[in-house]
């Protein structure tokens, strides 16, 4: 059974893109066999942030619109030997993602055996974040500690509700997790950002991770590689530990707390 | 000087009963068959007669018959749909008001050529007076997701239970009383179709603004401290003649 897992926000530049490749990659070195697609027709990012743009020949609305098959326009991923990238358009229009052909393109992946689809949602509520969302089995929604992403989540949330192909059926209902991104233990402690547990409070579904404000994300970007690849800093452990958790393992959270640096790392300066 | 008589608009909710008969005998039996000659089970709600499903329609229909028959069962006839012209003057004069129809597209047109009188007849039944106004609120409509900022729900004629609480930006609405286990953070409007009488209770209060009938309170200067995130509901007292909306802490254990 092939999972569908979408990875949503609502607002926009809160880290879906980025934890998208992260999440993704993190499956493919568990050893699932993993697909990332990009729905955010338009302003395709995706490619850049998996560093496969100069790659990118045919996309998902050139398979959509049968102009290419899926197998043409599946990028397969220079680290992973299992995770391949599904670019989307650059030019064309976000009408031409339609229902039946994401279907489609949803069940042909099924038949070629992968695991895990990880689509990364536009941000807004308009068609290609209901695209992105419709034939979710799980959703990833990423919030960063701030009161108008959290209402935006709240918002994709009840949109979850309505329009996923399983509120629809009456099916069971999608499973929703919480991921917390550019989290800053040491502003919490300040009082200037809400601590993770207020986000959880507010939003009250299950936090599957949060992610530390980090520099090596930025770093990652630019140089077109997912950040969990990033050896030692503190962003890639914490999303090596959400893929953990989704996988039902048990991690304590971590980077989640501040202490104030002693006497002496003040004097000589921080490791 | 106080007015004798006032006349205010007003909606009700009403029973509607299809017929596809309208000889007496054969509705008596069918009624029977139905309820088992359970007396008042509808207890006395108002009933439009909607005739737009019956084939064939005498010249002459036994009003009397037919309305004592409902009123048998507690159904209170007050108005006609859906009936062909050459019987609407009868039905006027047994104290039905005849309405036009919407619902049927062959009888709607038929009409639109008469101008119906929009005015009640003369002919009334003082039963119609007693009417009850404010729809029934015996229902329950229970929720039991998490209202999301975005959604919004309305329990017509009914009492709202909402078990996954209400987020900010999201609306309660309902026409009886509203109670949510979990927190209240959005708006919530009780008592939606005007009776005074209902409440909003929850576990957790918090919401961005609360209505009663039509009485509403918004939070600007922050939710009152004894019953910010607590147990608490809020309903209206009348004081002086004036109704007020009251918020007071719950006890809940």
């Amino acid at each position: 059974m092939t999972q569908v897992i979408v990875v949503t926000s609502g607002k926009g530049g809160v880290g879906k893109t980025t934890t998208s490749a992260s999440f993704a990659t993190g499956l493919a070195l568990r050893g699932f066999k993993t697909i990332v697609i990009d729905f955010d027709v338009g302003l395709r990012n995706l490619d850049l942030i998996m560093g496969c743009e100069r790659r990118v020949v045919y996309d998902l609305i050139n398979v959509i619109q049968g102009e290419a098959n899926l197998h043409q326009a599946m990028i397969k991923d220079k680290h992973c030997e299992n995770l391949f990238v599904l670019p989307a358009s650059q030019t064309r229009d976000k009408d031409a993602l339609t229902e039946e052909g994401v279907e489609k393109i949803l069940k042909d992946l099924e038949h070629m055996g992968f695991d895990y689809v990880v689509c990364d949602s536009p941000a807004g509520i308009e068609r290609g974040a209901v695209m992105a969302l419709t034939f979710a089995d799980e959703a990833l929604v990423v919030t960063n500690p701030e009161v108008s992403s959290i209402r935006d989540s709240d918002r994709i949330l009840g949109i979850l509700q309505s329009k996923s192909r399983r509120a629809k059926e009456g099916r069971e209902s999608v499973k929703e997790h919480l991921i917390i991104t550019r989290y800053s233990a040491k502003r919490v402690e300040e009082g200037e950002m809400l601590s993770y547990k207020d986000v959880q409070e507010l939003l009250r579904i299950p936090l599957l991770g949060v992610i530390p404000e980090s520099e090596s994300v930025l770093q990652a970007s630019n140089a077109g590689s997912p950040v969990i690849h990033s050896k030692g800093s503190e962003a890639a452990e914490a999303y090596a530990d959400v893929v953990g958790r989704f996988l039902g393992e048990e991690h304590p959270m971590r980077f989640v707390s501040y202490e104030k640096p002693g006497l002496l790392k003040r004097i000589f300066g921080g490791a | 000087m106080v007015k004798a008589i006032e006349f205010k608009a007003g909606s009700l909710t009403a029973m509607t009963a299809v017929l596809r008969e309208v000889d007496n005998v054969r509705l008596a039996d069918a009624l029977q068959v139905m309820l088992g000659g359970m007396g008042e089970f509808f207890g006395g709600e108002p009933t439009i007669i909607d005739l737009s499903q019956v084939k064939h329609i005498p010249d002459r229909v036994d009003w009397p018959g037919m309305q004592s028959l409902l009123r048998r069962y507690g159904l209170q006839p007050v108005a006609l749909r859906g009936a062909p012209a050459h019987i609407h003057d009868a039905a006027r004069k047994a104290g039905l008001a005849v309405l036009a129809d919407q619902v049927s597209s062959i009888n709607a047109k038929a009409l639109s050529i008469e101008t119906a009188p929009e005015t009640a007849p003369d002919t009334a039944e003082p039963a119609q007076a007693s009417l009850p106004l404010e729809p029934p609120t015996t229902n329950t409509m229970v929720v039991e997701r998490t209202i999301r900022s975005g959604q919004q729900i309305y329990a017509r004629g009914a009492d709202l239970v909402l078990i996954g609480g209400v987020s900010h930006g999201a609306e309660v609405i309902a026409d009886g009383s509203i109670h949510c286990y979990g927190p209240l953070r959005g708006r919530a409007l009780a008592g939606a179709s005007g009776n005074a009488g209902t409440r909003i209770l929850t576990t957790s209060f918090g919401p961005e603004l609360i209505s009663i009938a039509g009485v509403y309170r918004t939070f600007e200067q922050g939710i009152p401290q004894a019953i910010a995130g607590k147990a608490a509901h809020a309903l209206l007292r009348s004081t002086g003649g004036k109704q007020t909306l009251t918020l007071e802490p719950l006890q809940l254990d």
